[in-house]
């Protein structure tokens, strides 16, 4: 059983060995360099190009940012509205001739037992 | 180390010539390993050029020109393996177009009459390929580096970055099923 697989083992080996020959460094073809340059150019465009979409992107992300903190930076308020304190304004929402909500409470105590 | 370190220093301080020097001086070396890698002559050239673009893009990131080497053989291993992990997906198309395709090769290298010691190749080149289907696409590169590339446990540590012994035990077991595949093989066909 050990000798087969020895054997076996010896038997892969060889057959690596054989493998090796059978696969000789081949010769590069005519175009092999001119190919490599190609696809070096070719990657640099691509990546050139979505550089420098991203750069575009990243501008116009910063140029918003900056004209939206520009807009939240200028006052939009209604000056009379914080010259108030809040009881004023509701007091002014609120008139005193309204009489349900200022009017005194009349609490009719009954007698449940009479 | 066939070429000199200040070659790939100018190489990766962007000089166009050094680095076509390195690719002339490499090309043939990569060029039989990915042959050996993938068995698939038609598409050797296509990985190997792989390899030297992506050795361009990446050469800033070398630390030192003495593990250039290592680092060469590193990305032939990744492009090897990415190639064999994109076969096994298209697989099936695959095989019958490259068994029309390597007739046709056969016929074309021999002007019609297929010789014999091609033929012995071929068969040699089928039958590792055939063996080395029982392991992953991974293992089976890991396995015809140590094999038939003859590089060190050493040299394969430094391609692959984990420790020696985890190397072994990988390399054994797929040796193991590779071997028990092989004998399969011979009680179907008979030995030789």
């Amino acid at each position: 059983m050990n000798s087969n697989r020895g054997n076996g083992e010896e038997r892969l080996d060889a057959l690596f060995r054989a493998y090796r020959d059978a696969c000789p460094d081949p010769e590069p073809s005519a175009n092999f360099m001119p190919n490599v340059w190609a696809r070096i150019e070719s990657r640099q465009n691509f990546t050139f190009s979505f550089r420098r979409m991203a750069n575009a992107l990243v501008t116009a992300a910063v140029a918003l940012s900056i004209a939206l903190s520009v807009y939240m930076a200028i006052p939009h308020s209604n000056p009379n509205y914080y010259s108030q304190s809040y009881i004023e304004a509701l007091a002014e929402a609120n008139p005193l001739e309204a009489p349900d909500s200022v009017g005194p409470v009349h609490l009719e105590l009954t007698d449940p037992g009479r | 180390m066939l070429v000199d370190f200040q070659l790939i220093e100018r190489a990766q301080k962007g000089d166009s010539a050094a680095f076509n020097e390195i690719v002339l001086v490499y090309r043939k070396r990569i060029l039989g390993t990915i042959t050996r890698l993938i068995a698939r002559p038609e598409d050797v050239e296509d990985v190997a050029q792989e390899v030297f673009v992506r050795l361009y893009f990446s050469l800033d990131q070398l630390r030192a020109a003495e593990v250039f080497e290592p680092w060469l053989h590193r990305l032939t291993t990744n492009a090897a393996y990415d190639y064999l992990r994109k076969q096994r997906r298209r697989q099936e198309f695959r095989m019958s177009d490259l068994s029309e395709q390597q007739v046709v090769m056969a016929d074309a290298m021999a002007g019609g009459k297929v010789e014999h010691d091609q033929l012995h190749n071929k068969k040699i080149r089928e039958a590792v390929d055939s063996l080395l289907g029982a392991v992953s696409e991974a293992d089976r590169v890991l396995l015809l580096q140590k094999e038939v590339e003859g590089l060190s446990l050493k040299e394969l540590e430094k391609i692959y970055k984990v420790n020696e012994n985890a190397l072994k035990v990988r390399l054994f077991r797929a040796r193991q099923r590779v071997l028990k595949a092989f004998g399969e093989r011979e009680k179907r066909e008979g030995p030789g």
